[in-house]
């Protein structure tokens, strides 16, 4: 039986064709030109990893699994990805706490030297990974304090990285967020651990979310910081890359970018889907 | 014992040499400096098996399916044998980190290397041990090709000869010379070359000096020769070039020889042209750490003495296509069906470049060759 649309639904439908129809068609030019530029590498990448010759080419010889079959059944590349996921995973969790707690404290309080915090805190965005690896590496070296060469040192420059894009995401939740529903809570008896766990992290929650989700992204894709701080017998996936393209030049790292790809869409997913990322920004905040 | 030979012929250990260095250095108002120090001690190798006690040996080489090769035919064994773990690193480059890390702290206690980072790490420091230090601590080496140990760093234990690759079914006539490579018939950018930090690239430039100046060190004649060659499709790797000249975009590129054998023996129409001018040679060399602990550089000496084993040699030839520097290692059928033999004639004339110069110059070669590459 075919679904009467209810007239909330025509109204929803009405202006949805309204603001379509407001964007300025340049814009909307420059929009699918955009999604063109990002998706075209996406697309060489599957096509190149599917390439049944013997090299990284594209376009492709002929169509074939043989490569995508290598990955799976090469034990380094596998351990090279498990690892890039498994240390993504724990830099996304301590950037989520940290950067949080960051933005936080940038957000609600004001003092001396504020911005110049919030301008450090962002420094790693600025700075070449190269340029922070290698000094990281250089610390830990000079220091002796045993972080060179270790899961820990590499944990920590994935981290150093990766929190200013939580610090980005949390700062800009909290600053659509009406701190009087807070203080509403407050006045009704709630102590201030309850109000923001009941009140402030539900409604900062998509902030949170896509800053974690950009914490692993960007933590999976790290090549600069790991070149200098990766561990022995651990390479994560893009060092294991730029390995293959260094000594064979085989289309296995096409390949493992297409599981890099699944991974990165498959988590965004989930993220959307946990939390909605229509409402991070503003656009409903409820 | 390691000794080092001295002037007057006799040989001193050199413990005793830095006791001396040191007490001249006291006596002359400067602070002794670690003589009590474990790096101190002598170390030694006489090709026994011995109980490292569980030790780490860490090792900076290659990684992706060399790393899986030499895992699976030399660390392995290696580990159960001395009782040893082994931290492999392939997080390349390491230049930076032996410098950051300073001579007394080396990253690596061994490490695999090219020739010019090897060099300039070297000058950089006191960072490895010297050649006579090696040959005295390492049995194999005494099979090896004089060579091996030219560069006076650290050992080569295999190597390739460079050469063109050049279309079978396009080149006509086919390159017969190193000048070839300028023919009319290569023009319109069917020429191929690397970029000017890839090593063949540096390889390719002084030896085009030696053949159109007449010294490696003609850098005129280099930059004139650089010139004449372009438009030229320019690569990072020699992976990359393998594709370009097998799809046809080159029809004549710079690369070593092993690289076209396997192309060669996967039926691409392609064959070698090995330079004859001047021999230079793509080197795998190995340098052990000064500085590393005793136990640790005594591993090191004996993992560098069974890479050069000649039946390892030999399995590494046949997988890499790369000649083995261990005289006595047999030429496996892929490289011999090539005409490649491992005779004292074969390695005659086969050259090192003198990197020390072409450091000292590098920034001006860079510099010009970029400018002519992208005119």
């Amino acid at each position: 039986m075919a679904k009467v649309a209810t007239s909330a639904e025509l109204r929803v439908a009405s202006q949805r064709r309204w603001s379509e129809r407001a964007i300025p068609i340049s814009i909307q030019i420059g929009a699918w030109v955009s999604f063109v530029i990002l998706l075209l590498p996406v697309a060489v990448v599957v096509l190149a990893g599917l390439n049944s010759g013997d090299y990284l080419t594209f376009p492709p010889e002929g169509l074939s699994l043989r490569w995508v079959i290598a990955f799976l059944t090469s034990p380094a590349w596998m351990g090279a990805y498990g690892f890039s996921m498994a240390l993504a995973l724990v830099t996304m969790v301590i950037s989520t706490v940290l950067g949080t707690a960051a933005a936080i404290v940038l957000s609600r309080y004001r003092f001396r030297g504020r911005d110049m915090l919030r301008a450090y805190f962002l420094s790693p965005l600025i700075l070449p990974g190269v340029v922070l690896g290698l000094a990281l590496y250089v610390f830990y070296v000079v220091t002796d304090i045993g972080l060179a060469k270790s899961m820990t040192g590499l944990v920590i420059g994935h981290v150093l990285v990766t929190c200013p894009y939580v610090i980005g995401t949390v700062s800009a939740a909290l600053v659509a967020f009406d701190v009087s529903l807070e203080e509403a809570a407050r006045s009704l008896g709630a102590s201030p651990w309850t109000a923001f766990r009941r009140i402030t992290v539900p409604n900062i929650s998509a902030g949170v979310a896509a800053g974690a989700t950009f914490a692993f992204i960007v933590s999976f894709g790290q090549f600069d910081v790991s070149l200098f701080l990766s561990t022995p017998n651990l390479t994560p996936l893009p060092i294991a890359l730029y390995v293959s393209l260094r000594y064979t030049f085989e289309p296995t790292a096409a390949a493992a970018g297409i599981f890099a790809i699944i991974l990165v869409v498959v988590s965004m997913l989930i993220t959307s889907r946990l939390v909605s990322l229509r409402k991070f920004g503003g656009i409903k905040f409820s | 014992m390691s000794n080092i030979p001295t002037d007057t012929g006799k040989n001193i250990s050199r413990r005793n040499l830095l006791k001396r260095g040191a007490a001249a250095g006291f006596g002359a108002g400067l602070p002794l400096f670690n003589i009590n120090h474990a790096w101190s001690q002598d170390v030694y190798y006489d090709g026994q098996v011995f109980d490292a006690g569980g030790a780490t040996l860490n090792v900076g080489e290659w990684g992706g399916f060399w790393q899986e090769f030499v895992t699976a035919n030399l660390l392995d064994q290696f580990q159960k044998d001395f009782n040893c773990k082994i931290s492999y690193d392939s997080s390349w480059p390491w230049f930076p980190k032996f410098v950051a890390g300073g001579v007394e702290k080396p990253v690596y206690d061994i490490a695999n290397w090219n020739l010019p980072d090897m060099f300039k790490t070297a000058r950089a420091g006191d960072f490895f041990l010297k050649k006579d230090e090696l040959i005295s601590n390492i049995p194999n080496a005494k099979d090896c090709w004089d060579f091996a140990f030219e560069n006076g760093i650290g050992v080569t234990w295999g190597y390739g000869q460079y050469a063109y690759a050049y279309r079978t079914d396009i080149a006509n006539p086919a390159p017969t010379d190193f000048k070839s490579f300028w023919q009319d018939q290569y023009g319109g950018g069917k020429r191929g070359t690397y970029i000017t930090s890839n090593t063949l690239q540096m390889e390719f430039f002084m030896t085009a000096s030696h053949v159109f100046g007449g010294d490696t060190k003609n850098i005129d004649a280099g930059y004139e020769a650089m010139r004449a060659a372009v438009p030229m499709k320019i690569s990072d790797f020699t992976g990359n070039m393998q594709t370009l000249i097998e799809r046809g975009e080159v029809n004549i590129c710079v690369q070593w020889e092993g690289e076209i054998y396997n192309q060669v023996d996967k039926g691409v129409p392609v064959a070698a042209m090995v330079w004859q001018e001047l021999k230079p040679i793509l080197t795998q060399t190995k340098t052990i750490s000064r500085y590393s602990e005793p136990l640790q550089k005594r591993l090191a000496l004996a993992l560098l003495d069974r890479t050069l084993d000649p039946a390892y040699a030999q399995k590494f030839a046949e997988t890499f296509y790369m000649r083995p520097t261990n005289g006595k290692a047999v030429i496996p059928p892929n490289l011999a069906s090539k005409g490649v033999v491992n005779t004292a004639d074969a390695t005659n004339g086969l050259v090192t470049m003198d990197w020390n110069w072409y450091l000292d110059n590098e920034d001006d070669i860079v510099e010009t060759v970029n400018g002519i590459f992208s005119a």
